[in-house]
This record gives C-alpha cells, structure tokens and sequence, in this order.
C-alpha cells in the first residue's frame, strides 16, 4: 500500500508541477468571451511552405473541428468560390479588403486566417517524415481585435515497413515502402492532427454543449 | 489515509477533464470526398461529394443530429450551379431554417444566383 500511495504522490505532484506551463481559456483569450461570435469565415489559407498545393487542401480539413466547437463555419467552398467570381481569391486582395466588409456581405462575426508556415517532407531512404507548422487566428470583424491565435507544430512519421524480410531484402523493402510512403501521404490526416492540437485551445461556441462553462478549462501556453 | 483518498480522487478528476468531448454532429468522410474532388475535379469525384453529402443528412437524421453547418448550402450550391434551380433554393431554406444566423450570406447567395441568371 506505501509504494501505491508514494507512486500516486508522485504522479499528481508530476501533473501538478506539468500544470504550471498551463493557463485558462479565459486568460488565453478573453476578448472572444467578452464578443461571443456565432458566425465563421474561414479565409484561403495563406501559403508560406514550399508545397504549392496545401493551400487547396489543407481548408477541406477546417469545418469540421470549427463547427465541432460549436460555431456557426459559413460553407468554405461556397465562399471561396463567390471571392474566386468576384476576383478576391488571392491572399493580397483579400487582406485590403475592411474586415466589416465580411460581415456586411456574408454576416460573419469573425474571420479565420490560417498560415501554413511549414510543410517539409524529409526523406532518408530508410525514414522518411512529414513536419507541418500551421498558425490560426480569429479576428473580430465588428472590432477588428484578435479574438484568439495559436500555433502547433506536429511530425508525422512515414518510414516503412520491412514486411516481414531480413536482411538485405528486409532493408531494400524498407527504402522502397518507405520511399512510397513519404511520397503519396495524404494531406487529410496530417492537417487533422495538427487540426485537433490547434482547434482544442478555442473556446468552445453557442453550438456547443459547453458553451460558456469552459472558461477555467487549462490550455498548454505557447 | 485521508490524503490517500484525496490524491486518488484528485487524479481521478484530472483523468476526466481529458476525456475529449462528445461529437455534436455526424461528419463521415467528408473531407476525404472534398479533398479528392478539389484534386481531381470530375464527374466521378463531384458525384462522390454530392452522395456523401446526402449520406451526412441521412445519418444526421437517424441520429437525431442537426446537420452540421454549411452542408446543406454547400448541396444546394452544387444543384443551382448544375441547373436544379428549385431543388437548390430548397436547401439553402433549409440551410436558412436550421442556422438562422446563415440568414445575410444565404440572401447574399440567392441574389448572386439571381444576378448570374441575368
């Protein structure tokens, strides 16, 4: 019974000493307790990587935790194509554009900037792995204030398998699963992961059963 | 014996605060079936969406679950922009009668729409 009682002792000063790099939701981001948003526009990814397509793929991934989160997310693909129509696509045009602007013509309380900062795909026969850093920020379009920001980074491994062989054949059967892999992973998982590191740190909206009552909930620091 | 059970209850309710929360809504392979269309947009990939989003109102409704937000505008987008005019409009009302505050951008879409008939 001692040991259970030293290790139990342990383990919560050990959670209780990891608690200290945590805040509060509410101290993270009081401004979006104070403005409570409903409405979400989610803007085309602005793209600082090297992978010229992530932009394209990466908001397919956006809506679902947002709107699990309890907000109100304006159907990206509808408006992305009424911005393409009215030749406000590109990442310049859009951010001339007065923040108002987006609630006069779509009612959106608050815009979602997504920044792809990074998407590496590292590659050394035997392992390969994909690193991506992606930063949100929530921006009030009746005040213009940051309602909340933050950024995770996240590795994905995407070293094969030797498939069973030994040897020579086993380590040929790595560089080439390992080669295949690396080279075909798919954006959705990985911008998922990185996703639900991001989108736990909000406060969560109207549409969700915790609404309001998550204020003293802990969040990592950044 | 007393901080044994306080510790105990204390790591309990710390254990707790990580379950992840319940899903408010039936997503499916949503994204899966957008990220193939916007890579390979054709008839196959856009009739693809469109199943799988029709599958999500389905199975929303089995589950007794609001149909997230901006799938069944994003549906009847899809149908204007193919020509099924009423069929369209019906679901942006309905877009409209589940999330009212969708209320500017759906009158924004349907006086898009009107403009682009023109």
């Amino acid at each position: 019974m001692k040991i259970v009682l030293k290790f139990l002792s342990f383990s919560f000063f050990m959670v209780l000493f990891g608690c200290n790099t945590y805040i509060t939701k509410e101290e993270f981001s009081p401004e979006l307790y104070s403005e409570r948003p409903i409405t979400i526009l989610v803007l085309p990814p602005i793209n600082n990587t090297t992978a010229s397509d992530a932009k394209e793929y990466y908001s397919t991934t956006v809506s679902e935790p947002l709107a699990n989160s309890g907000y109100y997310v304006l159907p990206i693909e509808v408006v992305n194509d009424i911005l393409q129509q009215e030749g406000l696509f590109d990442t310049e045009t859009l951010e001339s554009i007065p923040l108002q602007k987006f609630f006069e013509y779509f009612g959106a309380d608050a815009v979602l900037s997504v920044t792809l900062e990074k998407w590496d795909i590292q590659f050394l026969l035997t392992s390969g792995s994909v690193t991506v850093k992606v930063s949100c920020q929530l921006q009030s379009t009746h005040t213009g204030k940051i309602l909340w920001y933050y950024d995770d980074e996240i590795s994905v491994s995407t070293t094969g398998e030797t498939g069973g062989a030994k040897g020579w054949a086993g380590l040929l059967v790595q560089v080439l699963t390992t080669a295949v892999k690396t080279a075909t992973q798919s954006y959705i998982p990985i911008a998922r992961k990185v996703n639900s590191q991001i989108f736990i740190t909000l406060p969560f909206g109207k549409y969700h059963s915790e609404y309001d009552t998550d204020k003293s909930y802990q969040i990592k620091k950044k | 014996m007393k901080i044994y059970r306080i510790i105990l209850f204390s790591v309990c309710l710390i254990c707790l605060g990580c379950i992840p929360p319940k899903t408010t809504f039936y997503w499916g392979d949503y994204s899966s079936t957008l990220y193939e269309l916007k890579k390979n947009p054709d008839d196959r990939t856009l009739d693809d969406h469109k199943k799988e989003l029709l599958l999500i109102f389905d199975e929303s409704d089995r589950l007794n679950l609001k149909v997230p937000p901006g799938l069944y505008a994003e549906y009847g987008y899809i149908l204007l922009k193919d020509g099924h005019e009423i069929e369209g409009l019906e679901y942006l009302d309905k877009e409209l009668s589940l999330y009212p505050e969708s209320k500017v951008f759906i009158y924004r879409l349907k006086s898009e729409i009107a403009r682009r008939k023109k």
